[in-house]
């Protein structure tokens, strides 16, 4: 294997060792654990030089003993539970599924999956993100101990949340889902990350929407003030399919999260939204990537930011067009509210057009606080802190309006409100 | 209730009130009339602490208290309401929510307790109907969408329900029609007792009508140029206001 990457050793040796005690793993995997690695010493933890990074700094993270320690100094706390049916847990170095799974739909671990030969894993798993474009997930795909497995059996329909808790521990922060929906099911996941004081938690979610299925999934970031999280979701659509993503990312010192689609069949719909809420020297990036393959689908993009103190936000919204997909329908907006003087948004959206019959749509917007609502609000005896934090929350209420389960957008609103409630101000 | 004297107040360097001294006691209505461009506004913005303008002189009391001292939110719960010329729109905050957040901040600040979700709705939907407001405006965003005639009337509303103890209206009759016009006089006349005050900036003459002042008032160059009973705003009708800047153009260039 050539390594040619700085501290290549640390990662290495905790490779073998896992390696070794993989004798049951099937043949296919631990050869794409092999290539994956072998991806990963090659490309290294990103630096500000690749362009793709240029304003997220992530060199503290490239020894990697943040990620590779056997346990955190914060301790087990609890992961964060939200809303909805919790099916899994990961904490420790351990990861439970707790049943009874609705109708139509397994959940499973992935190391039972394995034993099981669950079909199609081989099909799916570690094949629909990208080891070649995300060095990082090379990386979970040649060190992931377990993790989730959710499969919608043709023609399940199950719209409560699952949802997956990611705590602390060396499991959790190699946190690895599959999520397949076979031919018109539907199904609702949610992720939740959270942890305390300071570690890495390196996710990556591989979803397959089938032919006429529908998966609609949350992601909710809130990580510890300390933590780096970086995470790669992509997903796969055959025709007819429709899929919602939603990047709720409130924690962590610096967050990356990498969220991408593929339309591979005509007639599919897609729509990548967040919200980021942060502040003191946090900072948030969100790369999106939606690849128009085929005819006739649709995708639709809203991120809201909410900057705060010495925050950073990056927003870099990538859609391909290509050659074949007439009658594309791209919509992308991205818009920041900047609530200090001090905080800055980097966004850009890119957009590569192969195809001519297309529409195509972006915006970008950094703003601040309307100072004539504010005035108008106080004039009516509203505080000052309160006037702030009504005009933030009016300023993402139609981002929150993207999360279709009522129950967790309360609490995503609640949690919003908390973050710039006076006493945090 | 209100007592202003000497007033002067600038914009970006920009001189605009130029000495204003105005007594406003409970009971009492004043109409403040005068040409574009003449502070009125600005006298209003200063009153209530909008952000932007420097006092350069003067002092303004409210209730015995000095009310250049105070936020905007601290003058609005000691009773202080300006109706606005040109109402905020505020996308994504309902009317609902914005006005018992208003009402219970105020309350709070007064030592009441907080009117729950249903009492607020009691509250606003016996306000609201006397105005002719359709209270599906309520879920409505703040002011978003709603006709220039619609925000006036939702002032007055707001004004009805927080119940100040004085009333300053910019220009609320402006764009309204007449029988709009009707129904917020009444709304502000059903305001009107011996414990309230209200200063009512207009152009027209109409409003006076039926919002019958004490006092009327003319402002011209920043300052009051002169002041009457309501037979003012009527020979202002009349005459104009050209009669009145020259001769306040005229105190300027005596007094400097
Ligand atoms: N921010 C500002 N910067 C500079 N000049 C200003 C500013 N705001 C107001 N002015 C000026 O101050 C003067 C008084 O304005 P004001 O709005 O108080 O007038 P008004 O009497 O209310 O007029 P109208 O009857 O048209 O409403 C005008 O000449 C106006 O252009
Ligand atoms: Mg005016």
């Amino acid at each position: 294997m050539a390594a040619v990457m700085q501290h290549a050793s640390a990662y290495l040796e905790r490779f073998s060792s896992l390696q070794a005690g993989r004798d049951s793993e099937p043949n296919w995997l631990r050869e794409r654990r092999e290539l994956a690695m072998e991806r990963f010493l090659r490309m290294g933890v990103p630096t500000p030089r690749d362009e793709e990074y240029k304003y997220t700094d992530l060199r503290a993270l490239s020894d990697g003993r943040f990620l590779l320690s056997p346990d955190e100094p914060g301790g087990h706390a609890r992961p964060a539970h939200l809303a909805g049916q919790r099916i899994a847990a990961a904490c420790g170095d351990s990861l439970a599924v707790a049943g009874p799974a609705p109708p139509g739909i397994r959940v499973m671990s992935l190391s039972e999956a394995l034993v099981r030969g669950e079909p199609r894993l081989e099909d799916r798993l570690a094949s629909i993100a990208s080891i070649e474009r995300h060095a990082l997930c090379a990386l979970n795909t040649a060190l992931f101990e377990d993790g989730v497995v959710i499969v919608a059996e043709a023609g399940a329909d199950s719209r409560e949340p699952l949802h997956l808790e990611f705590g602390p521990g060396r499991v959790a922060r190699l946190a690895r889902v599959l999520i397949i929906a076979e031919r018109s099911s539907r199904v609702t996941v949610v992720e939740t990350y959270s942890g305390l004081g300071e570690y890495w938690r390196n996710a990556v979610t591989e979803i397959h929407v089938s032919e006429n299925a529908r998966v609609d999934h949350v992601r909710a970031q809130l990580e510890s003030p300390q933590a780096f999280h970086t995470g790669v979701v992509q997903a796969g659509q055959e025709r007819d399919s429709r899929m919602s993503s939603f990047s709720l990312s409130f924690g962590a010192r610096v967050a990356r999260n990498d969220i991408g689609t593929r339309l591979d069949g005509t007639g599919c719909d897609c729509s990548l939204d967040g919200l980021y809420a942060v502040r003191g020297h946090q900072l948030v990036d969100h790369h999106t990537g939606i690849d128009h393959a085929m005819p006739h689908c649709h995708s639709h993009q809203l991120y809201k930011g909410v900057l705060d103190g010495n925050a950073r936000g990056v927003f870099n919204g990538k859609i391909f067009v290509r050659r074949d997909a007439q009658k594309t329908d791209a919509v992308q907006s991205n818009k920041n509210l900047l609530l200090s003087d001090s905080a800055e948004v980097n966004t850009k959206p890119q957009l590569e057009i192969d195809a001519n019959d297309v529409r195509c749509t972006h915006g970008a917007t950094i703003g601040q606080l309307d100072a004539d609502a504010a005035f108008y609000l106080r004039s009516r005896g509203i505080g000052e802190a309160e006037a702030r934090k009504l005009l933030t929350y009016a300023f993402a209420t139609d981002a929150l309006a993207r999360v279709g389960v009522a129950s967790l957008r309360e609490r995503f609103e609640g949690l919003l409100l908390d973050r710039f409630a006076p006493e945090a101000a | 209730m209100l007592r202003i004297s000497n007033l002067h107040a600038s914009v970006d360097g920009k001189r605009i009130l130029r000495g204003i001294d105005l007594d406003v006691e409970a009971g009492t209505v004043h109409a403040v009339m005068g040409p574009n461009g003449s502070g009125k506004s600005t006298l209003a913005a200063v009153l209530a602490g909008r952000d932007g303008y420097s006092v350069d002189a003067g002092s303004v009391t409210f209730r015995g208290q000095d009310l250049l001292d105070m936020d905007p939110e601290i003058r609005a719960r000691e009773g202080l309401f300006l109706a606005f010329q040109y109402p905020v729109e505020i996308p994504g905050v309902s009317m609902m929510y914005f006005l018992r957040e208003a009402v219970n901040s105020i309350r709070r600040y007064r030592g009441l307790t907080e009117l729950a979700a249903g009492d607020f709705i009691r509250l606003a939907r016996q306000k609201i109907k006397p105005l002719g407001i359709d209270p599906g405006m309520l879920k409505r965003a703040v002011n978003e969408g709603f006709s220039g005639g619609e925000k006036k009337r939702c002032e007055v509303f707001q004004m009805s329900v927080l119940e100040p103890c004085l009333g300053i209206l910019d220009e609320t009759d402006s764009g309204l029609d007449i029988d709009a016009l009707k129904v917020v006089s009444e709304g502000v006349n059903g305001l009107r007792g011996p414990d309230r005050a209200f200063v009512v900036i207009t152009h027209y003459q109409r409003l006076l009508r039926y919002i019958v002042p004490d006092y009327v008032h003319v402002l011209a160059n920043g300052r009051i140029a002169q002041s009457g009973d309501r037979t003012l705003a009527l020979d202002l009708e009349r005459h104009g206001y050209r009669w009145i800047e020259e001769r306040s153009t005229a105190l300027a260039a005596a007094g400097a």
